[in-house]
């Protein structure tokens, strides 16, 4: 009876909710897309995503290792962020990317842009975008040329070979020949192993806002910007669901611009980033004449600590302090 | 007369786990054999004892006298002679005088007067008199909560009890509402104002519909949220107003009275009984008999735990409700006039979780019913730049009701980090004073 009792800091009771969970959650709302990449991909896509998985993976263990971790520790803070990016890398991959693009791109995905940074939560870009970037860099020929497109009228093997409809979209200023509802399903349509099927991501994105991961209104903001502002750039109503269909927009919306330690910490932060994220694509996409939504959020990422620096939320009763007064509102006043 | 609640957004749903001793009556709880009462248990310099070992002393006598315009009387608990005046340590490591009375069991009172004329002075000098402290957890003396330097023109009564497990001031509302009732309008008197709020949790739905059926009473009903009886909040959802940063409620023109204060002061005037007993809640999983207790101040937490019976998947005893509440090393902690409950918690009601790093998810800020930046100061805390959580995150402002810490994924210790930016920013500007 007289034993001695637990001691902390209140609060005494905590949820239940953990980075582990969260980023489970994360894992789960990828799966449909990235099943429906490897059923149209094929196994060369599978494979893909097992490399990049299993490098991002290792590569994390590795770093822990030589920081002299035991395999006790490591298992314990292990919270799958590693197989997250990993993931998310292979998907923004082709199913033609080399194997060695794969392994190196984890990599420094893991190693690079986030163990060097200091470990999960420290991370100045999101891995996985700068793990794509590097083999975007690094291997131009082999990560961006050659597109293939799921067809199961053609015999196995004889795939469609040719440009993603996005630049289709943009070389033929604003015309695309593929059908919106083929968009929609990816079905035959040349692209990265994840983003081509739009439903699958939205059945992602849907189950990401039931477990309260994301908020709901943040891709939304994304997305329906980049649509606009290509309106806008191409005066028409009718590039709206082409240019928000094609490309990596979805992936990139939902699962890469939302992540939480690269995009600012407050409501109206964040809703400012995905607003200039939106226009940046739309506009850059129209200059380059490439896909840029990778390169956009790794920019806006850039960014972001700047953003929390300027818009952040006032205290609840926060009175705006009289010029003479100083020193006196605890809290300072945003962007003076 | 019922009005809607100010709508808050933020803070967080908590289970409110009162089921355990939510339609448990209060009852008394044998006085123990001896008691040890603090000299400090309020805010503001300690009593001076009156007494000196030895001496005899009545139920309800006074025993040490208020030190200073901030601090508080304080009577003896039971009738007895009094063993020793010694100097302990308490639960939170600061060192304080007690006064050990040893019971004689023969339970003679000696009360005050009661109160013939009932004026706005009378009253007054009895709440002073009487050594009512807030008993929602602050223990801030009433008499100078209700003196205030500024005019006020409401008083607002706390009757949300938004802390988990904690159902005493429940009780009171439901078995005293005729002198509950009676000690809100001496405070109104008192303090010389006619609109007179309570805010009650919408998860006491039969207290609401008493309340309301005054006319002189304005009820608000508050959403079942976690903090919706900090101070500051209260005052919005009932009267519309925001306390400015850094100021008190009485510069938004309210005071804010807990409902057992209002009862305590009604037992003051009415019957001229000082405060020396409180009811407080003994519940939590590791609680064979949970229940609501009448207790003597100064009893042993150990006392309290042995006559409920406590098993021994006890792993945390708790001073308080689960959010706000300090975990108790020792037993030997004796109650004061502010402990609302004493849980003793199993080990899958506490939390044991090992902190990870934070990533950022802003869960915190979402909660933050101050509307701060919980992640900042933990991260500047942690990095020792106290001044960058002040300006950064706004630790100044933060009322520690850790709806932070609760939501946080990462299990960052938030709360432990805003004491830490708190206590180096008092020094900081001590030295800087100097």
């Amino acid at each position: 009876m007289e034993q001695q009792a637990f001691v902390e800091h209140s609060p005494h009771q905590k949820s239940s909710l953990t980075t582990r969970r969260i980023m489970l959650d994360v894992l789960i709302a990828l799966a449909p897309a990235a099943v429906m990449g490897c059923i149209y991909f094929g196994w060369q896509a599978l494979l893909v995503l097992v490399l990049t998985v299993l490098s991002a993976v290792l590569t994390e263990i590795i770093w822990l290792l030589i920081r002299k971790q035991t395999f006790k520790e490591i298992f314990k803070q292990f919270d799958l962020t590693s197989v997250v990016t990993g993931l998310l890398l292979g998907m923004c991959f082709g199913s033609q990317t080399a194997w060695y693009a794969c392994i190196l791109a984890g990599a420094f995905a893991v190693g690079v842009a986030k163990m060097l940074f200091g470990g999960t939560g420290r991370n100045i870009v999101n891995p996985a975008l700068a793990g794509r970037i590097f083999a975007f860099i690094a291997f131009p020929t082999i990560v961006a040329g050659g597109w293939l497109g799921a067809n199961f009228t053609e015999s196995a093997g004889e795939v469609l070979t040719g440009a993603t409809p996005l630049t289709d979209f943009l070389t033929n200023n604003g015309v695309m020949n593929t059908e919106l509802w083929q968009l929609f399903f990816g079905y035959g349509v040349p692209g990265c192993i994840g983003e081509t099927c739009k439903i699958a991501l939205l059945a992602g994105y849907v189950y990401l806002i039931v477990r309260k991961v994301i908020d709901w209104k943040y891709p939304l903001i994304y997305i329906a910007a980049t649509g606009v502002t290509t309106m806008i750039i191409y005066q028409s109503f009718e590039v709206f669901l082409p240019s928000i269909l094609s490309g990596g927009l979805f992936l990139g919306a939902i699962f890469m611009a939302t992540d939480y330690v690269t995009s600012p910490k407050t409501l109206w932060g964040n809703v400012v980033y995905f607003l200039v994220l939106g226009i940046i694509t739309a506009v850059l996409r129209f200059a380059t004449g490439i896909e840029v939504v990778s390169f956009c959020i790794f920019l806006m990422n850039l960014v972001t600590p700047l953003i929390d620096r300027f818009i952040r939320p006032k205290p609840f009763g926060y009175v705006r302090p009289e010029k003479e007064k100083t020193g006196k509102g605890p809290a300072k006043e945003a962007g003076k | 007369m019922q009005i809607k609640a100010n709508p808050l957004r933020h803070g967080v749903a908590l289970s409110d786990k009162k089921a355990a001793t939510k339609d448990l009556p209060v009852q008394a709880i044998p006085a123990p054999d001896t008691v040890a009462i603090c000299m400090s248990q309020h805010i503001g310099k300690p009593a001076q004892p009156v007494v000196q070992a030895g001496d005899a002393v009545l139920k309800g006598q006074l025993i040490a006298r208020a030190d200073g315009p901030v601090s508080a009387n304080i009577y003896s608990s039971v009738s007895g002679t009094v063993k020793s005046v010694e100097t302990r340590k308490d639960d939170r490591g600061a060192s304080a005088q007690y006064v050990v009375v040893q019971n004689d069991k023969q339970d003679n009172a000696a009360f005050l007067p009661p109160l013939a004329e009932k004026t706005k002075e009378n009253i007054l000098e009895r709440i002073r008199e009487a050594g009512i402290v807030g008993l929602g957890g602050a223990a801030f003396p009433t008499y100078v909560k209700m003196t205030p330097r500024t005019p006020v023109d409401a008083l607002v009564i706390n009757g949300a009890e938004c802390e988990p497990y904690l159902t005493c001031d429940y009780r009171l509302m439901v078995e005293k509402y005729a002198e509950l009732l009676q000690g809100i309008r001496y405070l109104a008197l008192a303090l010389g104002v006619d609109k007179i709020y309570i805010g009650i949790e919408e998860n006491k739905p039969d207290c609401i519909e008493r309340f309301a059926g005054e006319e002189d009473i304005v009820t608000v009903p508050l959403h079942e949220r976690y903090p919706m009886g900090s101070e500051k909040h209260l005052i919005y959802s009932c009267t519309g107003r925001k306390v400015p940063c850094g100021k008190l409620p009485a510069d938004a023109g309210c005071v804010v009275q807990n409902v057992a204060t209002a009862y305590a002061v009604y037992e003051a005037v009415e019957l001229g009984k000082p405060l020396f007993e409180r009811v407080l809640t003994v519940s939590g999983g590791a609680v064979q008999r949970p229940q609501n207790l009448l207790v003597p101040n100064g009893t042993a937490f150990s006392y309290i735990l042995d006559y409920c019976g406590v098993d021994d998947s006890c792993a945390m005893i708790v001073d308080g409700g689960p959010m706000m509440g300090v975990a108790v090393a020792d037993r030997k902690v004796v109650t004061k006039k502010a402990t609302s409950g004493l849980l003793a918690l199993t080990k899958a009601e506490t939390d044991g979780s090992t902190p990870t790093p934070c990533v950022s998810c802003g869960r915190c800020a979402r909660a933050c019913p101050m509307h701060l930046m919980p992640m900042d100061i933990d991260f500047y805390t942690q990095n020792e730049d106290y001044e960058g959580a002040r300006d950064w995150g706004g630790v100044l402002n933060c009322i520690e009701c850790g709806s932070c810490a609760y939501v946080c994924p990462a299990k960052r210790p938030i709360v432990q980090s805003v004491r830490l930016a708190k206590a180096k920013l008092r020094e900081l500007a001590a030295t800087n004073g100097k």
